[in-house]
Parts: C-alpha cells; sequence; structure tokens
C-alpha cells in the first residue's frame, strides 16, 4: 500500500512521517515515535488505556486515524509534566495510591486531564462519568476518584 | 474481641507512595507490552476450531514459501513428541547435556497431559495447533489461513456433571498413560478426587432438627487484566535464549519452556518486565514458549508473541466454573452439626491446576466454622472448554458462594438473623480447622461485626432493598523466595529478588518498607532490581497473596546478614568490639560514642574496592503447618498457612422492572495480620471486591452449543467501570499471623472470594428470591421474579 505524508505535533513536537494512510494514531505513537507510555489492548475502543488528548478532547487512540490528526495538538502521558515537575494529577495518583499495576493510568490520567478541562469544579458524578470509559481492574476506582477530587482542588488553585 | 489501633513503626505499617509509581504515572514504566528488539519478527497463532477432533494432517508446505515468513512450528518440531531423537539431531545447535533423559510428551501442574501445540488430537475451541513468525503481525496473521488442517470431528463434552455420567465422551482416552502421582482418584473424565472428612457425618444427620440443602453453580471469570500476554524471545551469542515477558512467575516459564523444549534450564533465562495485571493468569505459560519455539525456529531471531485479548478469553485460564451440591445438619438453636458436600471444578480440556484447586476448595467449602462432623468432596474435571485455571483466590469464590449462600438459606430456615447464625458459629483463636490444624490470629469474628455494622446491619433498608453479610478464610500461599541484598557506595540498597510486583505494591512498597525497616536506612533509598532467573535468587511466585510476606521475611534475614557483615567491617575500622556498636540511622556508630561511626555509604565504599563489597542473603520458606491427616484423602492442600479472614456485607436495591441490581453500600472487612502499608492494602480490599462485584452480576464467558465462546470480547465480556460499582469501605483488621513480617499475613487474594455471596444474600431479601447460579445477571434476576409471582 502507497505511504502519504502526515505532519504530527505531539507534545509541542513536530514529527513528519510517511505511514501508510490506514495507520492508527496508537500504532504510530508505538511504531514511528516510540512513545510506548500510551497504552493497548483491546483496540476497539472498549477499554480507555490507549486514551490520549487531541486538541484537549480525550480519545481512543487505537481507533483514531493518524491522518485525522494532521494539524491538531496531540498530549500524550509523555507530555504532561514540565521542566517544573509533574502535573497536578500524576502527583495526586501517586499521593493517593491510586496506582497500582499502572497499566490503564497513562490514559486514565489523560481522560481525568480533559474532565478538568471541562468541569473545574467536577461533582463526584462528573468524575464518574469522566473516567466511565476507562477500564481499571486493580483499583476498584475509590483512590482513582479521590486523587481525581484532590488534584481539581489543587488546579483551582 | 480485642480491638487494637494500628501501630505504624519507623518505616513499616505507613502508607508510603510506592517506589515504582513515578515510572508509572510518567509512561516510563516497561511493561511486557513496550518491549521491542530491532529485527523483530511477529508471531502468531493457528488456532482448532472444533471442540473435539482427530487431526489428520497438517500442511505448512503454503506457508513456509510466504515470503514474509521465517518460522513456522507444529507439534510435530516440538520435542513433546516421541520421535524427539529425530529432533535432537535436526537440531545441532541446541545445547544438550551429556545426561539428557528422554524427553518428555506432556507437561502439567500435576497431572502431566498437555502439549504446547495440539498433537493428533484438538480438544477445545482455540487450542493451539500451528505457529508462525513473519516479519509483520498482519503478515504473520495472513499467513496462519495457508496453513491447512485436516479434522475428523468427535463428540464432545461441554458439561462438568454430564462429563461424569456413564457413556460420557473421554476428553482424555488414554488418560492412564499420563504421568500423575499416585492415588489422585482419576478415573475417566475425573483428573483427581478429593475429600475431607472429620467425625460422622451420617450421626450428625440423623440427629439433626434441620437439613438444608441446595446446589449452587458459577460461571467463567476471566482474570481481565488490561495488559494483554505478549513475550519476546531470542538467541544471543552465548547460546542462550531470554524470554522477556510480563510474567507472575519468571522461574515457572523457565521450568516449563526448559521441560518443553527439551533444553537445559541454564541455558534459558527469563526476565520479568513491568506487568500490567496478571491476577494469576500470568503463573503459566502465554506466547512464552511460542516465542521461544519460534526464536529457536528463526535462527535465533527476536520474535515477539502478542496474545490478543479476543484471543484470551477463549485460550486463557480463567475462573473454572463450579456445580456445588451442599448439605447441613442444623440442631434448632443455630448450631451447624454436619456438613456434607460435593464442589465439582470444570478444569476444561486439561488438568492445569484443576487437581490442587479441587483440593484448595474443600478447605474453603467448610468456612472458618466449628462444624465438628465434614465429609466435603472436591472434583475436578474434564471437559472440551479452554483449560481453566488460577484466578485470584482460584475455586474461593466459588466454594465461598455455595456456603455462605446456604448459611443464610439455613438463617431463613430457622428464622434467625445472619450475622447471629455465623457468630455462633464462627471459629474462635485456637479453634481447630477443619482439617486439625490449630487456628491462630483469627480477627473473623471483628471482620464480621464491623462489616455489618459499616452498612447499619438490622436497620430496615426499605423496599426492593435488602443486606447481606458473608464470611471466608484464606491462605497465604508457602513455597521459598530468596533475596541478595548489596549495599551501594552511595548509601542506596539494592533489593534483588525474582519476585516480580504485579501491581500490589507488595516489593516496591511492602517488601522494600521492611528491607528499609530492617536494615535502618531510608524508604527511598531503596532501589528494586530486575527480576532475572539469570541472576535473582529463586522466587515461587506473586500467586497465592505470598510476596510481602516470603520476600519480605527474606528480606528481614538478609539485612541480619548485612548488620553482620557491617558490624565486622565497622568493628575492624574502628577498632572496637561487635557488642559495642549499634548499626541504624544509616551508620553503625559506637552506642557509648554515637559520634564515633562509619556510614554505611562510607562502609560500602571502602568494602567494595577492598573485600567484594557488601551484599546480605535471606530465604524465607514458610514453616510447615500441622493438621490431622486422618481427616484428609488425596489432598494436596491440606491446610491452609497463617490464614486470613474477612467478611463482607453489602446493601442492595433491585429494579423489579429490569432486574437490575445497584449496589448502595459495600464494606469489606479483612483480617490482614499487620498492614506493611494502610493504603495498599485497601488498594486490594477495594479491587478485590470490585471484580467479587463482576463475579456476582455481569462477568461471564458464555459458550455456545458448538464448543465455541459466544462473547470475547471487552464489549460482551463485562467487567465493571468506575460507574458500576460504589465506594467499597476497606476495614483493616489486625490479629497478628503466626510468622509474616511485623505479624502479617497474606493480602491479595481474599478480597475477592466473600463478596459474591454477599450480594446474592442481599438480592435475596431485596428481590424475594434467592438465585443459586452466578452472575446474577438481571435477565436471570427478572426471570426468577416473575417465575416467583
Amino acid at each position: 500500500m502507497s505511504r502519504r505524508v502526515v505532519s504530527l505535533d505531539i507534545n509541542g513536537h513536530r514529527y513528519d512521517l510517511e505511514v501508510e494512510p490506514h495507520r492508527t494514531l496508537l500504532s504510530v505513537l508505538h511504531q514511528e515515535l516510540g512513545l510506548t507510555g500510551t497504552k493497548q489492548n483491546c483496540l476497539e475502543a472498549e477499554c480507555g488505556v490507549c486514551t490520549v488528548l487531541v486538541d484537549g478532547e480525550a480519545v481512543n487512540s487505537c481507533i483514531y486515524p493518524v491522518m485525522k490528526a494532521q494539524g491538531r495538538q496531540v498530549t500524550t502521558i509523555e507530555g504532561l509534566a514540565t521542566k517544573a515537575g509533574l502535573h497536578p494529577m500524576q502527583r495526586a495518583f501517586i499521593a493517593y495510591d491510586a496506582v497500582q499495576c499502572g497499566y490503564c493510568i497513562p490514559g486514565m490520567i489523560m481522560s481525568a486531564v480533559a474532565l478538568v478541562a471541562e468541569h473545574p469544579e467536577p461533582t463526584e458524578q462528573e468524575i464518574v462519568e469522566g473516567l466511565a470509559g476507562n477500564l481499571c481492574r486493580c483499583t476498584g476506582y475509590a483512590k482513582i476518584i479521590e486523587a481525581v477530587s484532590a488534584a481539581t482542588e489543587e488546579m483551582r488553585g | 474481641m480485642v480491638q487494637r489501633a494500628h501501630v505504624p513503626q519507623r518505616v513499616v505499617g505507613r502508607s508510603l507512595p510506592r517506589l515504582d509509581a513515578f515510572g508509572k504515572v510518567t509512561g516510563k514504566a516497561v511493561y511486557g507490552m513496550d518491549f521491542a528488539l530491532p529485527g523483530m519478527l511477529h508471531g502468531a497463532v493457528l488456532r482448532s476450531p472444533h471442540a473435539f477432533a482427530r487431526i489428520l494432517s497438517v500442511d505448512t508446505s503454503q506457508a513456509q514459501a510466504h515470503p514474509a515468513v521465517h518460522a513456522v512450528v507444529t507439534a510435530a518440531d516440538i520435542p513433546t513428541d516421541p520421535a524427539a531423537a529425530d529432533w535432537r539431531e535436526d537440531h545441532p545447535e541446541s545445547r544438550r547435556m551429556a545426561d539428557t533423559e528422554k524427553p518428555p510428551t506432556r507437561y502439567g501442574d500435576i497431572v502431566r497431559d498437555n502439549t504446547l501445540l495440539a498433537k493428533d488430537v484438538v480438544r477445545y475451541v482455540g487450542q493451539p495447533v500451528a505457529l508462525i513468525a513473519a516479519t509483520s503481525e498482519e503478515a504473520a496473521r495472513e499467513a496462519l489461513r495457508l496453513i491447512r488442517v485436516e479434522y475428523e470431528p468427535l463428540t464432545p463434552v461441554f458439561d462438568a456433571e454430564q462429563a461424569l455420567e456413564p457413556g460420557a465422551p473421554l476428553v482424555h482416552p488414554e488418560w492412564e498413560k499420563y504421568e500423575a502421582p499416585e492415588g489422585m482418584g482419576r478415573a475417566g473424565n475425573i483428573c483427581s478426587r478429593t475429600r475431607i472428612r472429620k467425625g460422622d457425618v451420617e450421626q450428625a444427620f440423623a440427629t439433626a432438627d434441620f437439613i438444608v440443602e441446595a446446589k449452587y453453580h458459577t460461571g467463567i471469570q476471566h482474570q481481565g487484566h488490561t495488559e494483554p500476554r505478549v513475550a519476546v524471545a531470542a538467541v544471543d551469542g552465548q547460546d542462550v535464549l531470554t524470554i522477556w515477558t510480563c510474567t507472575q512467575l519468571p522461574f515457572n516459564i523457565q521450568n516449563t519452556v526448559s521441560r518443553l523444549l527439551d533444553r537445559p534450564s541454564g541455558t534459558i533465562r527469563v526476565i520479568g518486565l513491568g506487568l500490567g495485571g496478571g491476577f494469576g493468569s500470568k503463573l503459566l505459560l502465554g506466547g512464552e514458549a511460542f516465542a521461544a519455539a519460534l526464536t529457536l525456529r528463526a535462527g535465533g531471531r527476536p520474535v515477539r508473541v502478542l496474545i490478543p485479548p479476543g484471543e484470551d478469553l477463549q485460550d486463557g485460564y480463567p475462573r473454572h466454573p463450579s456445580h456445588t451440591w451442599l448439605r447441613a445438619a442444623v440442631r434448632s438453636d443455630g448450631t451447624l452439626l454436619g456438613l456434607q458436600g460435593r464442589i465439582i471444578l470444570d478444569t476444561g480440556a486439561f488438568s492445569g491446576s484443576g487437581p490442587g484447586l479441587a483440593s484448595v476448595a474443600t478447605l474453603v467449602l467448610c468456612g472458618p466454622y466449628r462444624t465438628p462432623n465434614l465429609d466435603v468432596e472436591g472434583l475436578a474435571v474434564y471437559t472440551n472448554k479452554m483449560n481453566f485455571g488460577p484466578m485470584r483466590a482460584p475455586s474461593g469464590p466459588q466454594a465461598a458462594f455455595a456456603l455462605e449462600s446456604l448459611i443464610d438459606e439455613i438463617a431463613e430456615r430457622l428464622g434467625m438473623d445472619a450475622v447471629e447464625l455465623r457468630l455462633k458459629n464462627l471459629v474462635s483463636e485456637g479453634d481447630l480447622g477443619p482439617t486439625g490444624q490449630v487456628l491462630t490470629g483469627v480477627g473473623v469474628r471483628e471482620a464480621l461485626q464491623k462489616a455489618a455494622a459499616a452498612i447499619g446491619w438490622g436497620e430496615d433498608p426499605g423496599p426492593h432493598r435488602g443486606k447481606g453479610v458473608a464470611v471466608s478464610w484464606w491462605t497465604t500461599t508457602g513455597g521459598s523466595s530468596g533475596v541478595y541484598v548489596k549495599l551501594n557506595p552511595d548509601g542506596t540498597v539494592l533489593l534483588k529478588s525474582g519476585a516480580v510486583d504485579i501491581g500490589t505494591g507488595a516489593v516496591t512498597a511492602g517488601a522494600a518498607q521492611i528491607l528499609a525497616e530492617s536494615l535502618g536506612v531510608d524508604f527511598e533509598d531503596v532501589i528494586i532490581g530486575e527480576a532475572d532467573t539469570g541472576s535473582a535468587p529463586f522466587d515461587y511466585g506473586a500467586q497465592g497473596s505470598r510476596t510481602t510476606v516470603a520476600v519480605g521475611r527474606a528480606c528481614m534475614k538478609a539485612a541480619e546478614d548485612l548488620r553482620q557483615q557491617l558490624l565486622e567491617l565497622a568493628g575492624e575500622l574502628l577498632q572496637a568490639p561487635l557488642d559495642a556498636l549499634r548499626v541504624g540511622e544509616g551508620a553503625v556508630y559506637r552506642v557509648d560514642d554515637p559520634a564515633i561511626r562509619k556510614t554505611l555509604a562510607e562502609l560500602a565504599e571502602f568494602s567494595l574496592e577492598q573485600r567484594g563489597g557488601l551484599i546480605g542473603r535471606g530465604t524465607f520458606i514458610a514453616p510447615p503447618t500441622l493438621y490431622d491427616e486422618s481427616t484428609t484423602t488425596n489432598h494436596f492442600y491440606p491446610t491452609f498457612h497463617s490464614p486470613s479472614f474477612h467478611a463482607h456485607a453489602v446493601e442492595v436495591e433491585v429494579d423489579p422492572e429490569s432486574g437490575e441490581v445497584r449496589l448502595l453500600r459495600y464494606a469489606a472487612a479483612q483480617d490482614v495480620g499487620y498492614a506493611i502499608n494502610p493504603g495498599f492494602v485497601e488498594g486490594q480490599i477495594q479491587g478485590g471486591a470490585t471484580q467479587a462485584i463482576g463475579f456476582a452480576l455481569t462477568e461471564e464467558l458464555v459458550y455456545g452449543p458448538d464448543g465455541r465462546v459466544l462473547n470475547p470480547n471487552l464489549t460482551d465480556y463485562k467487567m465493571p467501570t468506575i460507574a458500576d460499582v460504589p465506594r467499597i469501605e476497606p476495614i483493616i483488621v489486625e490479629s497478628a499471623g503466626p510468622y509474616g513480617p511485623f505479624g502479617a499475613k497474606g493480602v491479595g487474594e481474599p478480597s475477592v472470594l466473600p463478596g459474591a455471596a454477599a450480594i446474592a444474600n442481599a438480592v435475596a431479601r431485596a428481590a424475594g428470591v434467592r438465585l443459586r447460579q452466578l452472575p446474577i445477571t438481571a435477565e436471570r434476576l427478572w426471570r426468577a421474579m416473575r417465575e416467583a409471582l
């Protein structure tokens, strides 16, 4: 199959790639860019471990066509921390023991960041709705909810 | 009932953040799925479309000719074949020991009935028949279609109870030829028959005021780890075959691959990478042996084998479905006089862990009760379905569902309060267990009373609502764990063990905290080494809730060893007798003048250059638990070591229109002995209870009439999301165990045990009708409520 050129903005870095047009954003993040922080599992948008932000909105990168990312800003887990340190959401997940095996965590954190951008003071119900597409098999979600609540408080200043 | 407040130590007993959290929240942590090598090939697995069939022929010639294909492997290529000598001659590149015996034809935990790839016969839909390695995953799957297999279908058997009937198809007609220990009670489709007998049940039933009897059934629950199973294998210049994989037990992979491929285990190295959930599934082979077989076939070139979730849901090791018949002899005051029962674990097409678990099930089925007369059987039975296996507290939730449902049915019959009935019969400190072991650290009453109080037991919940409780007990699995502890010249400490932290925090919090406490260093100064069979001491694996206890005690021994080395070296350098010195606060100092000291860093630096380094070593093996051997027959698991006790209490609301169950309140109490890290202990309790909720209400792999799984995907296999569970209230109870570090007992599995029974008991009250089959889906409950009208 012939390849097409796509110009991607991932975490503020620009990558010009030639890929087959049917490729997904997730597979390009992994194979061409070596950014394995975003995880792979069901490949059918059911579990959410592949969640990244595209122009600030949470999407399942496993079914997101890479060509569609052209001209948009993609943020992955690798792009959250800055030189100043970890993102408040990352710090809260550590502090509230919300991390067990950790495989769902990058996707969970990205969904939480998107949630807070839309709901700066989320109720518990809004947190639940915002994270309903992210499966966790380890924690039972309680400490994740606590971490997200605590982070949103800190982010409000 | 002694209630003691939790007492934290300097490091242990505190909810410190785990050492691998930073890597996990930044995406830096490397999991099995993230690992890749240059030039890596990709594997794919050809699977049987039949539940039971003879293989007449396998033609791989077209696949071999595919330009992207580098290796094709079938059963004929693996030395699990009587013609293994020919295989050896064809593969001179593989190393052999001079006295290698004839290679095994089959492998298995206890009964050696399994082969890596199907040979002559396929016994379940999805059973692996052939492997391909190609330059891409797509090419490998494309090439699978070029393999021609001719099958002759046979008549399968899918139901374990039917498999016991005379004239049922034999899943393994040649079962008598298999290598297995003596006295397992094997016969036809029964691959293990085990029994606990105590006292005189006949007498108990003859003199009972009430006899309550019922049958219970549970469904197939998959581990549902969010990271698929994956492995990469390659052979290096020293002819060492390395396997990088997300495994819970590197040493089992090493051992099994060695046996299967007839390759000395010293030439196989297994490295346990980060693991995205295991829950038992990753204790056993996933893609590791496939990748190993393929790399050997491809001249040592790296091969990656990924088992996608859709395949794992058809060929994983999910929880054994069960059928339990149980009856109790009861006095009118609620005393349990006798218990008689039989639990059948449907073990699928191969025995696997079935025989061992049939034994474990009998202990759970007797429960933490004082019942003096027992006759309880456990059977593992073959059917033409996938090989069910170890899932978190394997066989526990099945047996607990049956027992704790029956206990509630007894309470209903007697008009007695369900908590009171339990308190009347539960064991206390010093009582004997079902097989006569002396029970210590018995926190079950405290757990039950606290859990019940947390949901307002006794207060009427209102229409369409109900409350339920359940209790259980479980083991802290034994097996040995060794560690090396190396002091670095900067004062940091390397903890090198063969144990993998599968997400519980058992190593990256628990054992590391125990090490820091014992050595007098800061928790943040502990560095966790890689779980590598090549360089780490043996560890029996992250299974059976054993890791914090076993690796923790091994760390304490290694710390003792290191302390002695530190004292001797400091004594020499400070010219002081050993009893004048103390190790603590990162130094060795004179007791009478603490300013006279050498820091651990200084000692380590000196030793590194002049004495070969300061390395401590410790090994821990759980002491045996004594019991009455006359109570057990063919039993692989006669006692629960350092047992834990648990109680869950739930309040539910049932929608009479739809049969949906909503969980309003959920309290999960667990006697952990001592909470080494309370935050992560709570996390285990909440996580396990959530899996119990799935097991109770929504999770089930469904088999169709042709033996095919109908829902092998995450849309139709329904695990609880954040929207499906209440905030589970974890209640930590501490009743010190006999030998765990600081009194700790196994934590990881128990919280999945009693939940389904508690929910079923609550639903029975809320809906006015009792379901004895799991999961209690809305459809099943709705039908039952209608039928009851």
